[in-house]
């Protein structure tokens, strides 16, 4: 568990800098509280954007709309993977078959494109992004966990319990979970990770909510705004999303392959 | 746009892998027997303007009717007459003449089309009649009854008369802007369209279109050997897709584009950087669909709405103090047209809750995805919630906008467009008329959806008869007035803008005396 300590850590570190910027700091992140894209000073930590909305509260916003989009994606593709993967991996023949098919097609199928005709498809909301992320984000999980499955599904004690009429649930919960939980975990926070940055290129791409405070729409107006490079605003306006989103991105990341790791080491 | 890229990208690579290119290559122009052209027979070998947004093929039916669709259509095509910086001038037609009703107009000697064939009357009276029948997306004739043209008299091959059903003051005008179409390639075209393929690009204009990819939003034109009415100012004028055009214009990527206000400073110290002003010329209008939403009918609920915006937040935050609030009469302040004493509308928050908020309205707001137009977006939608209506905004790609505000698929949107400095403000009657609005697809035929008044729609074809400048100038001062009183729609700001350009390399833009933006009038492509 040692290796999950520094992520982990950075990881409480990045969320109390956030929720600082949303509970306790005393600028909203929606309306105006400043002068149009007043510069960075200790009233207003990371200045303003052109509207005068305080830049610091807006990306710490920004931070808990992505989190949320990101928990919710990893909560669907953590259900959805684990019911078809548990599922696959027991039944086998023609149920397994066609997860393993409907897997096959969203690993092979190019993400971001079929993402873009979707969200264009469906329209902005955050649901939509929610759904699209999700849907991309379960084969992953579900592949690991149809094979975890099926190698334990020849365990003596699965078969002893199966023969004294064990459900699937029952011998979910009392068989397998220790096996496949910890995996649907690691997955999970996998998700998470690539959501956040799955959500913000899609915002970036005008198809969330045009209004909403994410670091993808902060980009993007911030590099719609003319001659932004050739003015000292992108220091204050263009840093700080970029650096978040990076910032929370690796942390994730590192997060999981902790995870993982430690996952390895005990089994 | 953004979307754009990111499909663009697919589809080239798409593209490369099979082998293809997704590109209408125009046919090289079969002018037997005459010499290329080089580079030294013009002022500039090119003219690089930023492209990267699909505005259509350039040909006449199958443009987006906005201004830069349009302009580039009217470099393939000509028509009969230009605008200069003080009055029509020449284009096709050498000498006109008006008579009652009859226009006469003699063509200049030796014209041709693209592909070589002559270009007479003929063509002239087949184009007006095929206009008729068909109007094409950028429409000066008017359609259906309201067609401008009686009928048409072939004098010789290079003189026509052609008689109008009501001589008005932009008459002359509406007649000398209809393109000229190659009667040998049109005839035979029942659904102008569905007519694409090479055919349809062949015009009479001072350039040919020789490469058009729509999915990256780029153009070539190429200056056309056989054109007689002077000469092009560049062998090729290119539209090349950029990611940031400030980049782009430092690096002579492109050679004009529009100057941020925030830099004007450094700009404007630059002797080799040239600046033509566009005074006003951009704005932003706020729609209603009153056949969706008829409660907005009642005035006092419009006076409310003005009354909860910060326009001024707007010109400062968005326009960066480049603009002005603009007028509630809609003809912008600094117009020759503008009425100084139309309504005002100032910001007053709590007057406009006092009359919104018990009402709870929530609205549907389409706008483009445009960054200015978002952050427009937000102002008003924090300025409506405060007011205590609830918004719900939808951002679009501009064509699709267009597209929804004109079929009427919408609550309450926001256009933004060029041309509000137009002289005559002839938008005012697209906009305003209940005979004349949705005549055409373009912002200025964007009119109130569901309102409609009698006295705004008399004044508003009043003043197409008046020729006498200063009543025509009274009925649309009267005009702008009552608009200001009846608000059919909201004027949330007007932008001055600059196109900026190096003098060294090319210094031959220009505004007419109609129309301000540069990069679109076809006298800034030719040698003067």
């Amino acid at each position: 568990m040692r290796r999950i300590v520094l992520p982990g850590g950075l990881f409480a570190l990045i969320f109390v800098v956030f929720l600082w910027g949303a509970v306790l700091y005393p600028h909203s992140g929606e309306l105006p509280s400043a002068a149009s894209l007043e510069a960075p000073s200790a009233d207003h930590w990371l200045g303003a954007d052109n509207l005068g909305v305080d830049i610091y509260a807006q990306i710490s916003r920004g931070f808990f709309n992505s989190l949320f989009t990101g928990l919710s994606a990893a909560g669907i593709a953590f259900l959805a993977g684990g019911v078809l993967g548990v599922g696959a991996g027991y039944l086998g023949g023609w149920a397994d078959l066609a997860v393993e098919f409907l897997i096959s097609v969203f690993l092979s199928a190019p993400q971001l494109p079929v993402m873009i005709v979707i969200g264009a498809f469906w329209g902005q909301s955050r649901l939509n992004v929610i759904c699209i992320i999700a849907a991309f984000s379960w084969a992953p999980i579900a592949r690991q966990v149809r094979a975890r499955t099926m190698s334990i599904r020849r365990r003596d004690s699965l078969r002893l319990a199966r023969s004294w009429g064990g459900g699937l649930w029952y011998l979910f919960r009392f068989h397998m979970s220790r096996d496949v939980l910890p995996l649907l975990a690691v997955g999970g926070v996998g998700v998470i990770g690539r959501a956040v940055v799955q959500e913000s290129s899609l915002a970036f791409l005008g198809l969330s909510d045009p209004l909403a405070k994410s670091w993808g729409l902060m980009i993007a107006r911030c590099t719609g705004f003319r001659g932004i490079y050739f003015t000292p605003y992108w220091k204050w306006w263009l840093l700080p999303p970029v650096v978040s989103l990076v910032a929370t991105a690796v942390v994730l990341r590192m997060l999981a392959r902790a995870l993982e790791q430690s996952l390895l080491e005990e089994s | 746009m953004r979307i754009k890229n990111l499909f663009l990208l697919w589809i080239l690579t798409a593209c490369l892998l099979s082998g293809c290119g997704g590109r209408t290559d125009a046919p090289d122009t079969p002018s037997a027997g005459e010499p290329a052209q080089t580079g030294s027979a013009y002022r500039v070998d090119t003219l690089k303007l930023a492209g990267g947004t699909d505005w259509g093929t350039p040909s006449p039916f199958l443009h987006v009717s906005r201004g830069p669709g349009q302009s580039k259509m009217r470099l393939v095509f000509a028509s009969l007459l230009e605008k200069d910086e003080s009055g029509d001038v020449p284009w096709l037609a050498e000498s006109w003449s008006m008579d009652g009703l009859d226009y006469t107009f003699t063509l200049f000697a030796g014209l041709t089309f693209h592909d070589g064939h002559p270009l007479t009357t003929e063509d002239v009276a087949f184009s007006v009649e095929y206009f008729r029948e068909h109007p094409p997306a950028a429409n000066t004739l008017g359609a259906g009854d309201g067609f401008l043209v009686d009928h048409c008299t072939i004098v010789d091959e290079r003189t026509i008369t052609i008689t109008v059903r009501e001589a008005t003051a932009d008459t002359l005008s509406s007649l000398g802007s209809a393109v000229i179409l190659p009667k040998h390639i049109w005839e035979t075209v029942e659904d102008p369209n569905a007519f694409t393929g090479p055919d349809c690009l062949i015009g009479s204009g001072a350039y040919r279109c020789t490469a058009y990819d729509g999915a990256a939003g780029s153009y070539e034109f190429t200056a056309f050997d056989g054109w007689v009415n002077g000469t092009p100012a560049a062998e090729r004028v290119l539209f090349v897709p950029v990611s940031d055009e400030l980049l782009a214009f430092e690096n002579g990527e492109i050679d004009i584009t529009s100057m941020p206000a925030d830099l004007a400073d450094i700009y404007r110290n630059d002797p080799s950087i040239g600046l033509v002003e566009k005074a006003n010329d951009s704005g932003y209008k706020m729609l209603i669909n009153f056949e969706v939403r008829p409660e907005f009918l009642d005035l006092e609920l419009r006076k409310a709405i003005y009354a909860a915006l910060d326009r001024q937040s707007i010109v400062d935050n968005v326009f960066r103090g480049a603009g002005s609030v603009g007028s509630a009469g809609y003809v912008p302040p600094g117009s020759l047209f503008y009425n100084e004493d139309v309504i005002q509308y100032p910001y007053d928050p709590e007057a406009a809750r006092a009359v919104l908020a018990e009402r709870g309205f929530t609205v549907k707001l389409l706008i483009d995805d445009g960054a200015d137009a978002v952050s427009i977006a937000e102002i008003v939608r924090n300025n409506l919630t405060a007011a205590g209506m609830t918004v719900e905004v939808e951002a679009v790609d501009s064509a699709s906008r267009d597209q929804r505000v004109n079929s009427g698929d919408y609550e309450f949107a926001i256009v933004g467009n060029g041309g509000w400095g137009n002289n005559p403000p002839a938008y005012m009657r697209t906009l305003f008329s209940d005979i004349s609005k949705y005549s055409g697809t373009s912002p200025h035929s964007m009119g109130p959806r569901g309102y409609g008044n009698e006295e705004m729609t008399r004044l508003a074809e009043a003043q197409l008869l008046e020729t006498d400048f200063e009543a025509r100038k009274e009925i649309f001062q009267e005009l702008e007035y009552l608009v200001s009183q009846e608000i059919p729609l909201f004027v949330l700001g007007n932008e001055s803008t600059y196109s900026m350009y190096r003098k060294d390399w090319y210094d031959g833009w220009m505004k007419t005396y109609a129309y301000q933006q540069a990069e679109q009038n076809r006298l800034s492509f030719m040698a003067r």
